[in-house]
C-alpha cells in the first residue's frame, strides 16, 4: 500500500497547490494503526452482521456452514415472544432511567452551580460512579441490594418494605434502574453544569431587575439555554442505554425467569450461548433500527421545542 | 523546492507507525503458525493434574514436546477455544466439558473421527459401549472420549451429624434425605444447599427427550420442583433468594466450609476444597453418602466427562493419538489431584485417595465412608448422548426452577413452562438440521 502511494505521488505534484508538501503518505501511517483499528473492529464486524442477519450459522461450522435463509430470521423475530418480552423490558429500562437520569442530573448540575463550600469535591464524588469499574460497581450494589443482609434492605426494614432485588422478579429490573440512575446523575451533573456556565448572564440580571422569581427565571432562561445539553444527554443516554449490558450480564444474567433479559441481552443468549449467531445479527440489526428511530424522535420532538421556544 | 531524504524525526515516525501497525494484527495472539510441538488446550490448571501428565508424556516418548494451554471452562473461555478451533489455530488436542458443546464441535467438523484408532486398540474397547457411553458419537462415529468419570455424592460435615446424632446412611431415600436435611437443620445451619436432581436419578441418560418431544411432562420433573420448594419453605434447604443475590451456585464450597448448610450433594471435583486447610480453613471432617434412590431407581446424578478430542486439522494426528491415549491409560494418576477419576479405573484405591483426598486423607475426611462410596460401589453413571437444543433447555429449566423456588411460580406451570419452550427447541434445532 505504501510503494502504491509513492509511486503515485508525482502524478499528484502537479495539480497539487504550492507550499503543500507531498508528505500525505506519513500521515496515513500514522493513522495506519487507528485505520486498521477501526477496520477490524468496526468496519468488519458491522458488515458481518449485516450479512449474517440473512443466514443462518453457528460459528463453529466455520464458513462453509453459513446457509443463506433470506428473510426467515427477521419473519421469525417478529413471532419470538421471547424477543417481544425483551424489547418490552428494554423499552421500560431506558424508558425509566434515562429522564430519571437526565432530570436527576440536572438538579444536581444547579444545585453544584451554586457557591457551596467544597464544591469541587462534591463535584468529583459525584462524577466518581461513571468512571468506576463496572464489575466494582455491580459487587458493590449486589452486596447492598442482599435481600437479608444489604444495607438498603436493613434502611427500608425502617418502612417496612422489603425487596428481594435481584431475587424477586418484579424488583430485579428496578434494582438495575437504580444503579443505572446512580451511575449516570454524576456524568448528567457535569454536562449540565458546563452548560450553565455558559447560560447568559445578562438575561439573569435583566430578569432580576423585572423582578422574576426563581422558578420564572429557570423556565424562561436556563431551560431553553439548557435545551441542547438535554437533547444530547437523551440521544447518548437512550443509545447507551438501550445496549445496557455489562451489569446484566455480571449481577442477574437476565433473571430471575427472564425479568431482566433485555434485547442486548436477548441477542448476546441467542449468538453465544445457543450459538445462533445468524439469528442474534438479525436481532442486532432490528434492535438498531429500532434505537435509530427512538434517538431521531427524541432529536425532532427536541429540536421542534427549541425551534419554537 | 522538494527536500531530499527524510528528517531523523520523520523516519523514527514512520517506524513508529509501521511497528504499531505491526503489532495490533499481533494482538490476537496465540501465534498461528503451525509449530511442531503438540498444542493440547484444557479447562483444568496446569498445576492441578495436566502439568504432571505433560511431563510424564514427554518423559516417556522424548521426540515430542506438549504445550498445555488452559482455558476458562465457561462461556466466554469456550467461545475463545471455538473461535481458535475455527480461525485454524495451531490446536492438536482440546478438551469440551459441557454437553453442548460437545454435540456442536463433533457435528461442525472440529473434532477427528477416532472410530478405527479406538477399534485397533484393546485397551480402549471399552469406549464403544453403548450401554453405559464413554464416548460421543456422532452418525455412529466416536468423536470424543471421557477421560474421567464423576459419580455424584452426598457430603456430610462430620462434626454437625455427631452433633445431631444422625446415622450416616449407608442407602437412602428422597424422602429419608428430605427428614436428615430436616433434622440437621438449626438455627445457624441449614439442613441441605440443595436437592440432587430427582428426575435424572429416576430416569438415567436423555432424561430431557422423549422422542422427538421433549420429557418433561413426566411426573418426576415436578415432582423435583415441588420437593425443592418445599423443603425451602420448610427452611431445610438454603432460600433460593440466597443462592441467588450472593451467586452462591459458583461458591457452594464456601458456606459449606463456614458451615451455612449441612448436606452437599456434589461430585469428585470439589474435594480439593475439603483438604488444603491452609487456603480453606475449617475445623470438621467430611464423610460421604451415596446419593438418594428414587422411587427405587438408583442412576447416580454423575456422568462419564471431561472429553478429549483431535482436531481434525491437526499434521500431527499420530503424536496427538498417542498423547491422548497416554492420558486414558498411563497417565491418568495426576488427574486425580483435580478430582478426576480415570475413565478405565487404571489406578489403585491408594492413588484414588492420596490423589482425591489430599496428603492427610485421614485428617479432612472419613476415609472408610469414602471407600464404600466411591471406590467399592458400582455407580450408574449416566451419559446424555442426545443434546438437541440442549442450551436452550438447560435455560429454560434453569429460569423456571428459580421462578418455583423462589416462591413466584407453582411448580405445575413452571414445569409446563419448561415443557413448551423445550418442546420449542427441540423442533425447531431438528428442523435445522435437516
Amino acid at each position: 500500500m505504501t510503494t502504491a502511494t509513492v509511486a503515485a505521488a508525482p502524478a499528484v505534484r502537479a495539480e497539487r497547490a504550492p507550499g503543500i508538501k507531498p508528505r500525505g503518505w506519513i500521515g496515513f501511517l500514522f493513522i495506519a494503526p487507528n485505520l486498521l483499528g477501526v477496520l477490524a473492529f468496526t468496519l468488519i464486524p458491522l458488515v458481518s452482521v449485516i450479512a449474517l442477519a440473512f443466514t443462518d450459522w453457528n460459528l463453529v461450522s466455520g464458513v462453509g456452514g453459513i446457509t443463506f435463509t433470506g428473510l426467515d430470521n427477521f419473519v421469525a423475530i417478529a413471532r419470538d415472544p421471547g424477543f417481544w418480552n425483551a424489547v418490552g423490558l428494554t423499552l421500560l429500562y431506558v424508558g425509566v432511567s434515562v429522564p430519571l437520569t437526565v432530570v436527576l442530573g440536572l438538579a444536581l448540575g444547579i444545585a453544584l452551580n451554586r457557591p457551596l463550600p467544597g464544591r469541587s469535591i462534591l463535584r468529583a464524588i459525584f462524577f466518581l460512579p461513571y468512571i468506576v469499574n463496572v464489575v466494582a460497581i455491580g459487587m458493590t450494589w449486589l452486596m447492598l441490594m442482599n435481600p437479608k443482609a444489604g444495607l438498603v434492605n436493613q434502611v427500608l426494614e425502617v418502612f417496612g418494605i422489603q425487596p428481594g432485588w435481584f431475587a424477586s422478579s418484579n424488583w430485579a429490573l428496578p434494582a438495575l434502574i437504580v444503579m443505572a440512575v446512580w451511575g449516570g446523575v454524576g456524568y448528567c451533573s457535569l454536562i449540565y453544569l458546563s452548560a450553565l456556565q455558559d447560560a447568559p448572564k445578562q438575561l439573569y440580571e435583566a430578569a432580576d431587575i423585572d423582578g422574576a422569581g426563581a422558578w420564572a427565571k429557570f423556565r424562561t432562561i436556563t431551560w431553553p439555554s439548557l435545551l441542547p445539553t438535554t437533547v444530547f444527554l437523551l440521544v447518548t443516554l437512550i443509545i447507551g442505554a438501550s445496549q445496557g449490558f455489562g451489569l446484566i450480564a455480571l449481577i442477574t444474567s437476565g433473571g430471575p425467569g427472564d425479568s431482566t433479559t433485555t434485547i442486548s441481552y436477548y441477542m448476546y443468549q441467542t449468538g453465544f450461548q445457543f450459538y445462533r449467531f445468524g439469528y442474534a445479527s438479525a436481532i442486532g440489526l432490528v434492535t438498531f433500527a429500532g434505537v435509530l428511530a427512538l434517538t431521531l424522535l427524541t432529536w425532532r420532538a427536541q429540536r421542534g421545542r427549541a425551534l419554537n421556544d | 523546492m522538494r527536500r531530499k531524504g527524510f528528517s531523523r524525526r520523520e523516519v523514527l515516525a514512520g517506524l513508529g507507525a509501521v511497528g504499531a501497525a505491526a503489532v495490533v494484527p499481533g494482538c490476537s495472539g496465540g501465534g498461528g503458525g503451525k509449530s511442531s510441538v503438540l498444542q493440547v488446550w484444557g479447562g483444568v490448571p496446569a498445576a492441578s493434574g495436566p502439568q504432571a501428565v505433560v511431563e510424564a508424556f514427554e518423559k516417556k516418548f522424548p521426540q515430542y514436546k506438549v504445550n498445555y494451554t488452559r482455558f476458562v471452562n465457561d462461556e466466554r473461555g469456550n467461545l475463545k477455544l471455538d473461535t481458535a478451533l475455527q480461525g485454524g489455530l495451531d490446536i492438536d488436542v482440546y478438551f469440551t466439558y459441557a454437553q453442548a458443546n460437545l454435540a456442536l464441535r463433533a457435528g461442525s467438523g472440529l473434532a477427528a473421527d477416532l472410530t478405527e484408532r479406538v477399534r485397533a486398540d484393546p485397551d480402549l474397547q471399552v469406549f464403544l459401549d453403548t450401554d453405559q457411553p464413554r464416548a460421543y458419537l456422532d452418525n455412529g462415529r466416536v468423536k470424543a472420549l471421557a477421560t474421567a468419570r464423576e459419580p455424584f455424592f452426598v457430603l456430610f460435615n462430620e462434626k454437625l451429624r455427631q452433633q445431631a446424632g444422625v446415622e450416616l446412611p449407608q442407602s437412602w431415600t428422597i424422602e429419608d434425605y428430605r427428614a436428615t436435611a430436616k433434622r440437621l437443620t438449626t438455627h445457624s445451619t441449614i439442613g441441605a444447599y440443595t436437592i440432587p436432581d430427582l428426575a435424572r436419578i429416576a430416569l438415567g441418560p436423555n432424561y430431557w427427550y422423549d422422542g422427538d418431544k421433549s420429557n418433561f411432562g413426566n411426573p418426576h420433573f415436578e415432582q423435583g420442583f415441588r420437593l425443592g420448594r418445599e423443603m425451602i419453605a420448610e427452611g431445610s434447604v438454603f432460600p433460593w433468594s440466597e443462592v441467588l443475590s450472593r451467586h452462591l451456585n459458583a461458591y457452594q464450597q464456601n458456606s459449606f466450609l463456614k458451615a451455612e448448610f449441612h448436606l452437599w450433594s456434589t461430585a469428585p471435583f470439589n474435594l480439593r476444597y475439603l483438604y488444603d486447610a491452609k487456603k480453606y480453613p475449617h475445623d470438621f471432617k467430611v464423610s460421604f453418602a451415596p446419593p438418594p434412590t428414587v422411587d427405587g431407581n438408583d442412576w447416580n446424578g454423575g456422568a462419564y466427562s471431561n472429553f478429549v478430542m483431535v482436531n481434525p486439522k491437526s499434521p500431527k494426528a499420530d503424536a496427538a493419538w498417542e498423547f491422548v491415549k497416554f492420558w486414558l491409560t498411563e497417565g491418568s494418576a495426576p488427574m486425580l489431584k483435580g478430582g478426576k477419576l480415570p475413565t478405565l479405573g487404571n489406578v489403585t484405591d491408594d492413588q484414588v485417595i492420596t490423589g482425591m483426598l489430599g496428603k492427610e486423607p485421614d485428617k479432612f475426611f472419613d476415609v472408610d465412608s469414602f471407600n464404600k462410596v466411591v471406590l467399592t460401589k458400582e455407580q450408574k453413571l449416566a451419559t446424555d448422548t442426545r443434546l438437541t437444543g440442549f442450551p436452550e433447555i438447560s435455560l429454560a429449566y434453569n429460569q423456571q426452577r428459580d421462578l418455583c423456588w423462589l416462591g413466584e411460580k407453582d411448580p405445575a406451570p413452571a414445569i409446563d413452562e419448561v415443557r413448551r419452550l423445550a418442546d420449542a427447541a427441540i423442533a425447531r434445532n431438528e428442523r435445522s438440521s435437516e
